[in-house]
């Protein structure tokens, strides 16, 4: 098993309830066992109910949305009294002080800006470093014409990390509960290329505790479920588009677990949740250089190098003429590339 | 700011700063700590807003931190703890970090700001106030316990005189000095303004360190050949003159003279020399305020000590006594 925290072999499903685990071995407070890289086994569901035991329902583990005069700027004289009422109670202060701390620790207080200042513009007489070095660059795109403008691939990352965040079911049944366990967990590709020796690429997914793995496995979407077998030089036409096929291993890495919180996607429906993808780069055909290859040749007469990959028309234009026949020497296999799925 | 990089940032920044949140780092250092999570959650630009991350195993040493604050009525603090929990800021998480899988073999070590800690004194760990509390007790009960079984209700048998009677003062003093050669070692430049308005002498702390060495240097030297020993009466045709050349500009005669009205005299080992009854008396006063950088350990003597009793003693107390001839006890 890769690193990342093991489950528990007796559990069922991601993190089923279990009576923490006291007097055996295996401590539930997660720790580390090589720093940074993995931590010991532990159980996850009894992981879960160490921090339910010490948070507080109302507070802390709540999903509600905040209420209403909780937003700054909307709260009146009477709903300060109050507050300052609660602060006194739980800091042990007098009213008075809870007022002035409600003042003088305000969130108004964080900001440096003057009304109207526009925090784009660098002032001339600061001694901030990190302002001192945001100059810097900026003089610098502007003296090589520099434009920083966001990439397709980061705006997909982008999407894909939040596109389903706050999301509420439609039915209320779907509702993640009070204190679900979140796992982030990060699934390899099995695919083998050798700029991925360093740094395998993978996909990421929010999965909830009460999960099962099945439900886990079923989501893992692999291109090598769409691979096809078989050598069709000669009867091209009958090519599937793809096979389903099974048994493909593989390396599942879990980075994460924590209570859910009321910013995440509450839909039950929606977990396994992908959240990350890595963008893969798609073969294009050798001769258009434009469209997805869909075939790959081997000892291919026409063809510059071995293997080489074709789309489906530049592919038929080469190897056959205008009757179907095959011309020349070759094996043809038909392709799914791993970025079909970006 | 792109949208992914504001998130990337904003986790990063949360979680630099959290660092500094747990121990060991010092008290002031986690109230600031505190204060920066605080401005960098609430300031932040993602929507919705990143959450700061804590971890079960550190969940009580937060929750501890909290109520120190409100025991010691640092309000302002526990009012801002208070206020990010309510707003729900925190993700409660197996691990402080995201495990990743990496293939490099060199894995970067998290820099731990040290002067930032409390310093790793063992001595101060070894020998704790309750450790001299009880060491006091037990002095004064076994005194006690003489005075008792003794045919002089008033002196104890000669024959009972087994340790010495200032044993427990001795170290006390020589704790209460090396506490404070750890402060004026690690804050040269944070050393609190005495309030009869004297001038530092070490200027800024910007000062290159070279120079405080030097500096330093110079002034132990001096003060090496400032200190006149009487020579013993079979050699006194050969008395030590003490000659004023000394070029050193911050060495008196005789004394090293702060500009506070302290007698501030040093001493140096003190095996098989012989102090005159004059210098006796200070022998255990070795001050430090004027110096910035101290490279070597005090110098603790071998003679019979001051029998100076210190009604209050505090370890952690930030006011300067200002008794003459008195330690400082900051």
């Amino acid at each position: 098993m890769a690193e990342g925290t093991r489950i528990g072999p007796t559990c069922h499903g991601m993190g089923s309830r279990q009576d923490p685990v006291s007097s055996s071995g295996s401590c539930n407070f997660p720790e580390y066992e090589l720093p940074e890289l993995n931590t010991r086994a532990f159980y996850v569901g009894a992981f879960g109910e160490l921090w339910r035991g010490r948070l507080r329902g109302e507070g802390d583990l709540s999903l509600k949305e905040p209420q209403a005069s909780a937003l700054p700027g909307s709260q009146g004289v009477a709903e300060w009294g109050q507050e300052d009422a609660a602060v006194a109670r739980d800091l042990g202060c007098s009213l008075e002080a809870a007022a002035e701390l409600r003042a003088v620790c305000g969130l108004d207080k964080l900001k440096c800006l003057e009304a109207g200042e526009d925090p784009e513009v660098i002032p001339e007489d600061t001694d901030l470093v990190t302002l001192g070095v945001r100059k810097r660059l900026l003089e610098q795109r502007e003296e090589t014409i520099t434009i920083d403008r966001v990439c397709r691939q980061e705006t997909f990352a982008y999407e894909m990390e939040s596109h389903a965040i706050g999301k509420k079911p439609e039915n209320p049944a779907d509702m993640v509960e009070e204190g679900e366990l979140i796992l982030s967990v990060n699934i390899l590709y099995p695919v083998i290329f050798h700029k991925h020796k360093e740094h395998k690429p993978y996909q990421t997914m929010l999965v909830l505790g009460s999960q099962k793995l099945t439900e886990l496995r079923d989501s893992i979407c692999c291109v090598s479920d769409l691979q096809i077998g078989g050598e069709f030089s000669n009867t091209p036409d009958q090519a599937p588009e793809h096979i389903s096929k099974g048994d493909c291993e593989h390396v599942v890495v879990i980075t994460d677990i924590r209570l859910v919180h009321r910013d995440d996607c509450l839909d039950r429906t929606l977990y396994p949740l992908l959240i990350k993808k890595h963008w893969l780069w798609t073969r294009k055909c050798f001769v258009c250089k434009m469209y997805t290859a869909r075939w790959v040749t081997n000892n291919d007469s026409f063809a510059p190098e071995d293997p080489c990959f074709f789309c489906d028309v530049c592919f038929r234009m080469l190897h056959y003429d205008s009757e179907g026949n095959k011309l020349g020497e070759f094996l043809a296999y038909p392709y799914v590339d791993p970025g079909t799925f970006n | 700011m792109r949208n992914l990089e504001k998130n990337m940032f904003t986790k990063e920044a949360l979680a630099l700063a959290w660092q500094y949140f747990l121990p060991p780092y010092t008290f002031q250092i986690r109230v600031g700590a505190l204060y920066l999570l605080y401005g960098l959650y609430n300031t932040q630009l993602c929507q919705p807003k990143q959450k700061i991350r804590v971890a079960l195993k550190d969940w009580d040493e937060v929750l501890k931190f909290q109520q120190d604050l409100i025991n010691a009525q640092h309000f302002d603090a526990a009012y801002i703890f208070r206020k990010l929990r309510l707003d729900k800021a925190f993700h409660f998480t197996a691990m402080p970090k995201l495990l990743s899988y990496r293939m490099k073999k060199k894995i970067q070590r998290a820099e731990v700001t040290e002067e930032f800690k409390d310093p790793n004194d063992r001595v101060m760990k070894l020998i704790t106030s309750d450790v001299l509390e009880e060491m006091l007790n037990v002095h004064d009960h076994y005194q006690n316990m003489k005075h008792i079984i003794s045919g002089d209700k008033s002196n104890p048998d000669k024959a009972l005189s087994l340790i010495k009677d200032d044993f427990f003062d001795n170290i006390k003093n020589i704790v209460l000095e090396h506490q404070q050669w750890h402060k004026d070692r690690k804050n040269p430049s944070l050393k609190s303004k005495v309030k009869d308005g004297e001038e530092k002498r070490e200027g800024n702390s910007q000062e290159s360190e070279r120079c405080e060495r030097a500096e330093s240097l110079a002034r132990i030297k001096s003060k090496a050949f400032s200190v006149v020993v009487q020579a013993s009466k079979s050699r006194r045709h050969r008395q030590v003159k003490l000659d004023s050349s000394d070029s050193d500009s911050a060495s008196g005669q005789g004394q090293i003279k702060a500009t506070r009205k302290k007698r501030n005299k040093e001493t140096l080992k003190s095996a098989g020399r012989k102090m005159s009854s004059k210098n006796r008396d200070n022998m255990q006063n070795v001050h430090k305020e004027d110096k910035s950088l101290r490279l070597s350990m005090p110098v603790i003597t071998e003679e019979e000590e001051d029998n100076e009793s210190f009604s209050e003693t505090e370890f952690t107390a930030p006011k300067r006594k200002r008794k003459s001839r008195t330690k400082n006890l900051v």
